[in-house]
């Protein structure tokens, strides 16, 4: 039997989880977190000195859970730790930032447990200072357990905007309004289905009872059409639901369009124990269904891959009803927050609008490069078009380049986002020094030809 | 034949060489369908480190062709086809240590007899005239009137320049000749293409269609790109090849060559990134790169600009060079097979000689006088007499 250690890339609910059941079945687990905490975007932990952020009853007795189940001599958790990818000759890479090396590494098998990455849909000035996502904003209050000074406005789509405002108020900074594209409350009979999911749902109206107590705007069908500068903050300009154009000043702009799953970059699931090392996704980089699904796909994508190392059979448990029914749950939400008005196509928004912003490629850059007789493909859009090409390597942009391009060249193959970041190891930038430093290590172990 | 305007021509790949005989075809008013497995620059055209360059090269037939495709990427560009994509740029060629010094000093003079403008450095003169470059380099050669192109930018270019369509996704099965050996054209997976004139210029890819056997080999490159650093590249006066680059290529002879054939070339591009490439493995079959070829190329690279190793790397990729095992490229007509020309094996000088060949074979499809002399390339060495069909 493979007595090599398992390695679990990412420290939420679904890496603690899987570490946690594969260290149950006797297994050595290298859990590799990128961020100098664990928790995942949910229950991030603050840096030291600053106290937790309140996330609720039931989420504190997760997070305990959690940091118990890994609490074991089998698990060896690895912070600011980076998943390279698996190289040519099938070494795992590591980037280790505290050493400041890479490292190579044979696992028996890798659990991808990168969670969700919100969506931004890109809309002039989004790209400006002072424009962040909302999600990234929450994570720094979470680490911080600070808020940036002046007025923020939050902007987009979906519960997260929701929860990040009760959590502002909470913290006694309320943003200045928040600006949701969908209409919740015009879709009770939806609504009704999330009665089936009384955590979430007493969640969210607790956070509701705050920002109504704190009378935060909250402008429901309406739309975040553009951002520019001015001397006095950022100009923002709403659209509602008849069409009608109004303009507010802001300090801060936080957007978020929903997430979807962090699996740019990452190799495929393996669809056979045969090929090694063996290839597992759990949770929202798997499907996004939330933080309590992470953790119940986790824990089963850890004993599966027990089983699978020790040639036993995989046992059925209760876990496929469950996220089933925290399928259910997202589709509720994803009803009730429905735009109101069907957005923009990306390939109709202005030509200066900026689609890539590490390569500054714009939307009209896009349109030239489909124009003509020949239609380029997903990989020549990104290689001739400068799409995706910059440091984020597509993690950010390729979803809205594929989208755009399906649009303007109806008659050719839609790209995938995948062909335009593509499955390289480097997964992420990484530091030559790091590099080099691997390259000279004494113990290095011998290669296969 | 029929009159070149009225003949049916089909070429297999719309990698650089192929796409630019399409190119240079169409410009003469000759459409031509451009058949594509994959998608253009999938190979070996996408994963190239774009030297437009003799830097490397000794006297003989691929230094005259180099010349001759060096001019035409000129011509190209001064025509606005190119248009920015052809970055005209010195190649200078560094000495670390006695032994590479004195393989410098040989080189130099082999490129000077065959007529190319270099220029010796010595030693003193490297601080200011390349700051980047490490105090450990012991003198340089600048070889002039060279540059650079990205082979998928240049492919791109040509595409929309002659409003060429390729039809993505087309396998070829093969050649289908009549009895008496006269060419009708090819079997695809989408079903039989009748063509007067075929041009074979897909790679690795050319073999089955040919019938050789052993004759090409593929020669894997691995390459890396860094994240943007414009003061780093700006200290840098043009790309920076290595002088043991010369060892690996066994273009010097008598010095032993690593399995790997690691080489070094730093190349600044415009975007304010590098270009680092590379090794030239022989019958490696998987164009992924691996951590272990890529940290060598590094520490060279570090070891020459030490620079660089405050820099992350952005992308690290890997390509399969068509190679024939004699070392030439094969180009010309295919003996045997009427209408049938082929047009690879140019292993890491493709992107160098991609147009001039596009336009020499676009030449003797035409009917056109020849401007480049293809013997020294006859595929006919490997070839005589058969074509499969």
């Amino acid at each position: 039997m493979n007595r090599a250690p398992v390695l679990v890339v990412g420290g939420g609910p679904a890496g603690l989880a899987a570490a946690a059941r594969l260290a149950d079945a006797g297994r050595a687990v290298d859990l590799v977190e990128l961020r100098p905490a664990l928790g995942g975007a949910y229950h991030r932990r603050p840096i030291p000195g600053v106290a937790p952020w309140p996330i609720g009853r039931a989420g504190e007795a997760r997070w305990t859970r959690l940091a118990a189940g890994i609490e074991r001599p089998e698990i060896r958790v690895r912070l600011r730790t980076g998943f390279l990818g698996v190289d040519g000759a099938g070494f795992t890479l590591l980037d280790d930032r505290t050493t400041g090396r890479v490292e190579t590494m044979r696992p028996a098998a890798i659990v991808i447990a990168t969670g969700a990455v919100e969506m931004v849909r890109p809309r002039s000035g989004w790209e400006l200072p002072g424009v962040t996502t909302a999600g990234g904003l929450q994570v720094m209050m979470k680490e911080t357990g600070r808020i940036p000074e002046g007025r923020i406005l939050l902007a987009g789509s979906g519960p997260l905007l929701v929860a990040l405002a009760g959590q502002m108020v909470a913290a006694g900074r309320p943003p200045a309004a928040i600006v949701e594209t969908g209409d919740p409350f015009a879709h009770p009979i939806a609504g009704l289905g999330l009665l089936a999911h009384p955590g979430p749902l007493l969640e969210a109206a607790g956070h509701m009872a705050r920002i109504f107590a704190a009378r935060v705007p909250w402008r429901r069908a309406t739309t975040l059409e553009a951002i520019e500068p001015t001397d006095a903050g950022l100009a923002v300009t709403l659209v509602d639901r008849r069409g009608a154009r109004e303009r507010i000043v802001v300090d801060r702009v936080a957007l978020h369009d929903g997430i979807r799953s962090n699996d740019h970059g990452f190799p495929e699931a393996s669809p056979t124990a045969s090929a090694l090392p063996f290839v597992a996704w759990a949770g929202d980089c798997r499907e996004v269904l939330g933080v309590a699904a992470a953790e119940i796909d986790g824990a089963r994508i850890g004993e599966e891959i027990a089983a699978r190392l020790a040639g036993a059979p995989i046992a059925t448990t209760s876990a496929i009803r469950r996220l089933a029914a925290a399928r259910q749950a997202q589709d509720v939400l994803a009803r009730v927050f429905a735009p109101a008005r069907p957005p923009t196509p990306i390939e109709r928004l202005p030509r200066e609008t900026i689609l890539c912003r590490c390569e500054g490629r714009t939307v009209g850059d896009l349109v030239d490069l489909l124009e003509g007789a020949d239609a380029p493909g997903g990989r020549e859009i990104k290689l001739s078009g400068r799409f995706s090409m910059g440091a984020c390597q597509g993690r950010f942009c390729a979803h809205w380049v594929a989208e755009a391009a399906a649009g303007l060249r109806p008659d050719a193959p839609p790209p995938t986002p995948h062909d335009l970041t593509g499955r390289r190891w480097p997964s992420r930038p990484v530091s030559i020094a790091a590099l080099v430093a691997s390259n000279s290590s004494p113990d290095e172990p011998t290669r296969p030809t | 034949m029929a009159s070149p305007s009225k003949l049916r021509i089909a070429i297999v790949g719309a990698g650089i060489v192929g796409v630019s005989t399409a190119f240079f075809l169409a410009r003469a008013g000759v459409g031509v369908r451009l058949l594509e497995a994959h998608a253009p620059a999938a190979a070996a055209t996408g994963a190239a480190d774009g030297a437009v360059s003799v830097a490397s090269k000794r006297p003989g037939a691929m230094m005259n062709a180099a010349l001759a495709g060096i001019a035409l990427y000129r011509e190209l560009a001064a025509q606005g086809v190119l248009d920015g994509g052809f970055v005209s740029r010195s190649t200078f060629l560094v000495a670390v240590g006695a032994a590479e010094a004195a393989v410098l000093d040989g080189h130099a003079e082999a490129l000077a007899s065959a007529g190319v403008e270099v220029v010796r450095h010595p030693t003193s003169a490297l601080a200011r005239l390349a700051p980047a470059l490490s105090p450990e380099a012991e003198g340089a050669i600048e070889v002039r009137g060279e540059g650079h192109a990205i082979g998928y930018d240049v492919v791109r270019r040509l595409i929309r320049a002659a409003e060429l369509t390729v039809e993505r996704g087309v396998t070829v099965r093969n050649l289908v000749q009549s009895s008496d050996g006269g060419l009708v054209g090819l079997d695809t997976d989408r079903g039989r293409i009748e063509a007067d004139a075929v041009v074979i210029a897909a790679g690795g890819g050319s073999a089955e269609l040919l019938g050789l056997d052993g004759v090409l080999r593929p020669r894997r490159g691995q390459l890396l790109v860094t994240e943007r650093a414009p003061a780093l590249n700006a200290a840098l006066p043009g790309a920076i090849m290595s002088a043991r680059y010369l060892l690996s290529k066994a273009s010097a002879k008598g010095a032993p060559v690593s399995p790997r054939g690691y080489g070094l070339v730093i190349d600044p591009l415009r975007t304010g990134q590098f270009l680092v490439g590379g090794t030239r493995e022989n019958d490696a079959t998987r164009p992924i790169a691996d951590v272990e070829a890529i940290g060598h190329v590094l520490a060279d690279a570090v070891a020459m600009v030490p620079g660089l190793a405050k820099l992350r790397l952005l992308r690290a990729f890997a390509g399969l060079r068509t190679a024939v095992v004699d070392g030439l490229p094969l180009i010309g007509r295919a003996p045997g097979g009427d209408g049938v020309f082929v047009a690879t094996g140019f292993e890491g000088d493709g992107i160098c000689l991609g147009p001039v060949m596009g336009r020499t074979i676009a030449d003797a499809l035409l009917g056109r006088p020849a401007t480049l002399d293809l013997s020294p390339f006859d595929p006919g060495r490997f070839l005589a007499g058969r074509v499969a069909a």
